[in-house]
């Protein structure tokens, strides 16, 4: 499996349960990465931005669920990239501007991107977002930080260690230890780089069901490119072979 | 110098490697977005100008191909006898000895051939449009993308079977398309029923 090909592959494993809705996260992220403020308006929920966009790579998501009678329980989940190891939004990418780093983490080079919007169409977590010059954001995994030796700027932040950042396998033993009992993304996508560590259902906290990558990105990943190089390949081998054992039309051969 | 009789306008030919060359840019920066082949995008000095020559080389293949229409949409739909009988000895491609029947001004492979880049060049014009004007919306996305790469398909295999049989395959068949002209008993032996229908013979 493609999670044992990188040995040191790092991750942020996330805690819910321990999460207690600061949002120091966002603003961190904001901080390190310059990212400009955003005009939202009151929508009734503590949720805010109310979805990632390009000056938010990773935001609260905040659910209310039921609980026993009448009660209500108020959960908090951090939303963002998932650093899949089969990662869609890299897999479509025209341009070469999303790619993978050692680490693991996968990051985009802006000047690349050609604004094409199709990461998002292959992400099965509908995490990128496009900027004003239509140009690809998301969360990097602090790629730059991280090849540096430092926490991501989230992870850094976080108070009560509902983030933390390290090494995956490591990070997924311990918290198996600790008694979660479901790891989310430990194998999905070939196993995900940002680790959801729950004792409940992941669905509780509006976690995706069975992530995939779009059929139809698969099959064009899986069989359309290849076949366009064996179509041409094979074509130009047929034609020289055909040039070879059976020749040109000659003039003579013409009279009939 | 032999008599020479025209076979192609001077817009057909004009018009041909408009079509010809917009399509063979278009392939190339193709394989460069589907491979990220670097080398290929630092010609165009980044793989946004070379995203601008793709999507702009698409609209001058686009206007070419409708142009292209009016020279051999209606012979791509004429099939006779004769045409059944060249596909029963495949045209003469696999064996010298076959007798080939008497063609007219194109011979039905060459029909076929033009009715397939009619077809899938009108897929992967609109997917290619699709792509460029829907991007907002996800399913019309992954839809135009995957039309457009099933079409790239039928042009990469399509392309350079009409590439070789015009050049090394038939000798002389390039030069037809370089001036217009081709000599007159040539014709009469390879299309002689185009040339009665103009009265030369
Ligand atoms: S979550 Fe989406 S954007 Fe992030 S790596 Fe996976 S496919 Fe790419
Ligand atoms: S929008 Fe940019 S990053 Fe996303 S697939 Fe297109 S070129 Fe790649
Ligand atoms: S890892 Fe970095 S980029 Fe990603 S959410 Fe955290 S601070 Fe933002």
């Amino acid at each position: 499996m493609a999670n044992d090909t990188s040995k040191n592959r790092k991750a942020i494993l996330v805690t819910p349960e321990a999460c207690i809705g600061c949002r120091a996260c966002q603003v961190a992220c904001k901080s390190w990465n310059q990212l400009p403020a955003i005009k939202t308006t009151n929508n009734g929920t503590y949720q805010n931005p109310p979805d990632l966009a390009s000056a938010a790579y990773n935001i609260i998501q905040y659910s209310e669920v039921p609980f026993k009678e009448n009660l209500v329980r108020w959960l908090f989940l951090s939303r963002r990239c998932m650093h899949c190891e089969d990662a869609g939004c890299v897999t479509i990418c025209p341009s070469g501007a999303l790619y993978k780093t050692a680490e693991g983490a996968v990051a985009f080079d802006r000047d690349k991107c050609i604004g094409c919007k199709l990461c998002v169409t292959a992400c099965p977590f509908d995490v990128p977002r496009y900027d004003g010059e239509g140009k690809v954001t998301k969360c990097h995994l602090c790629f730059d930080r991280i090849a540096n030796g430092m926490d991501p700027a989230c992870v850094k932040t976080c108070p009560t260690g509902a983030l933390k950042y390290g090494d995956r396998a490591e990070l997924i033993d311990t918290a198996k230890k600790e008694g979660y009992t479901t790891l989310y993304g430990e194998n999905d996508l070939h196993g995900l780089g940002s680790v959801y560590a729950f004792k409940e259902e992941p669905k509780l906290y509006g976690m995706k069901e069975n992530p995939a990558i779009p059929s139809s990105v698969v099959f064009w990943h899986n069989y359309l490119k290849p076949l366009s190089l064996i179509g041409l390949g094979g074509v130009v081998a047929a034609a020289a072979v055909h040039y070879l054992a059976i020749g040109p039309h000659k003039e003579k051969e013409e009279e009939v | 110098m032999a008599e020479m009789v025209r076979k192609s306008s001077v817009d057909e030919v004009v018009n041909h490697w408009i079509l010809a060359g917009s399509c063979i840019l278009l392939g190339i920066t193709g394989f460069a977005f589907l491979f990220h082949l670097e080398w290929v995008s630092s010609l165009f000095g980044g793989v946004n100008t070379m995203k601008e020559v793709h999507n702009w080389g698409g609209v001058v293949f686009c206007l070419s191909l409708l142009y292209s229409m009016r020279h051999y949409l209606k012979d791509a739909f004429e099939y006779d006898a004769d045409d059944w009988q060249w596909f029963k000895v495949a045209g003469g491609y696999l064996s010298h000895k076959v007798k080939v029947p008497p063609m007219g001004k194109y011979n039905p492979g060459q029909k076929l051939y033009y009715l397939a880049i009619v077809v899938a060049g009108i897929a992967i014009a609109l997917s290619g449009f699709g792509m460029w004007f829907l991007k907002e919306d996800a399913s019309m996305l992954l839809l135009s993308h995957i039309v457009h790469n099933v079409a790239f398909i039928i042009f990469v295999i399509a392309v350079p079977v009409h590439i070789y049989l015009g050049t090394l395959a038939n000798p002389g068949t390039l030069q037809i398309m370089l001036t217009g002209m081709m000599p007159l008993n040539e014709a009469k032996k390879k299309h002689p029923k185009w040339i009665k229908a103009v009265g030369k013979m």
